[in-house]
């Protein structure tokens, strides 16, 4: 299939493995973030970090939608669900993540009217289905999926569909890799930059890491060859004395972005003052609610959520894994207590979690080298 | 995914993946589109048109 099949290709996989190897020195290390979520699926599906050099490591960063989520929003999201005559609707990944006292999915066995959906257009169409109840939207993701909740929630009140909600939290890539880059835990040579936000947002965004922190970015696809392409990007620019941001992904990132959805956003959303990120803690300005021309739309104005804060399960090591300072495995219940089956962290739930990823196409190799 | 079909008044297409699955897709961010063209859909929206070259 055109557009896969030629970024699945072992022979120029190997070509692009022995330029990766010709770059490094020996001797040294190399650390490199991949920020999204759905590098570190491919990474462990088809295992690129087996395929590079001992000395090239490649550690996860937070771009895993669902793995930011708190605890504390899940069970708003709870409290939501049980409000009598709402169906409350979100992606089949949110559905598993644990809050304090078990996670929708658990609602839903206990009665509440909880549903997956594919789309927050899914979620419109139930809600026009349904005239007499009022349909919830729990809507997550970075710039990659609030662009379609926001024209979502623009044609609901163009179609003026009353009962029609959404509870808002989406949040944004710069605020967190700040953070990361101002952590002295973490020690990076580059970064993998998020393919599909940047087909949104751009390149742009991402100028401020090799200006203030002279750390090399290249944005890059999901498929293997993407990915392997962009580490020798990354080493290329090392080893040239250059530090940039270069975009890998031409086939669908444009330097400026897709101006329409910045707009719509804009339109729709406006920054809260701070947001709480899993493990991360609360970050300034890195979370979107509904601007005031939407306020109407949104379920919390509407119905009003608990908005308490509850602590990370004393467990979990979460916050780690995602600011890249241990490896999933390393997580003191990755694989016994914490498993995609019955998950304790967020990292463990979704596909694009490092733990789930790891745990998925990677453990039991791991199993047997220690073995 | 591939347009099969198009609501041009609504802003939505009818799509296929390459599983054969299909679905409707918002197509605000990516107009104008024509049938048979290949989008790079993300929650039920296309966010860019597939176009440009291979490796």
């Amino acid at each position: 299939m055109r557009f896969v099949d030629e970024f699945r290709d072992a022979e120029l996989g190997r070509v692009v493995g022995h330029e990766i190897l010709s770059l490094i020195e020996p001797g040294r290390h190399y650390k490199f973030m991949e920020v999204c979520g759905g590098h570190t699926h491919s990474i462990y599906k088809y295992g690129i970090d087996d395929l590079l050099p001992a000395n090239v490591e490649l550690v996860h960063g937070p771009g895993c939608p669902v793995c930011v989520i708190p605890m504390g929003r899940v069970d708003d999201g709870i409290a939501l669900a049980h409000q009598d005559g709402v169906i409350f609707t979100c992606f089949g990944d949110m559905m598993r993540v644990p809050g304090s006292e078990g996670s929708l999915l658990d609602a839903k066995a206990a009665g509440a009217d909880v549903r997956m959906v594919y789309s927050p257009l899914d979620a419109l169409r139930m809600a026009k289905r349904n005239p007499d109840r009022q349909v919830i939207f729990f809507a997550i993701g970075f710039e990659t999926t609030a662009p379609s909740t926001a024209l979502t929630l623009k044609r609901a009140r163009a179609e003026g569909v009353a009962n029609f909600s959404c509870m808002c939290s989406h949040v944004t890539i710069v605020p967190p890799l700040r953070a990361l880059l101002e952590s002295p835990d973490l020690r990076l040579d580059g970064f993998i930059g998020p393919g599909h936000v940047s087909t949104i947002v751009g390149a742009r965004p991402f100028e401020f890491i090799p200006a203030d922190y002279g750390k090399p970015v290249v944005i890059a696809g999901f498929e293997p060859l993407d990915i392997l392409q962009a580490i020798s990007m990354i080493l290329r620019q090392r080893s040239g004395g250059r530090c940039e941001v270069e975009n890998q992904y031409t086939r669908v990132v444009p330097y400026e972005g897709n101006l329409r959805a910045l707009e719509v956003m804009a339109e729709v959303f406006e920054l809260r003052p701070h947001f709480e990120w899993r493990g991360l803690g609360f970050i300034s300005h890195s979370g979107l609610k509904l601007s005031e021309a939407y306020a109407d739309l949104d379920a919390e104005r509407r119905f009003g959520v608990p908005g308490v804060r509850v602590a990370d399960p004393k467990a979990c090591q979460c916050g780690e894994v995602l600011k890249g300072v241990i490896k999933p495995w390393e997580c003191k219940v990755f694989g016994t207590a914490c498993t995609p089956e019955r998950p304790i962290g967020t990292c463990m739930v979704s596909s694009e979690g490092a733990c789930a990823a790891y745990y998925n196409f990677g453990r039991f190799a791991r199993e047997r080298e220690v073995v | 995914m591939t347009v099969l079909k198009l609501d041009a008044v609504r802003g939505l297409a009818l799509c296929v993946d390459a599983n054969g699955t299909r679905s409707t897709v918002e197509t605000a961010l990516v107009e104008p589109v024509a049938r048979g063209d290949r989008l790079l859909v993300h929650a039920g929206t296309a966010i860019a048109g597939l176009t440009r070259g291979a490796p």
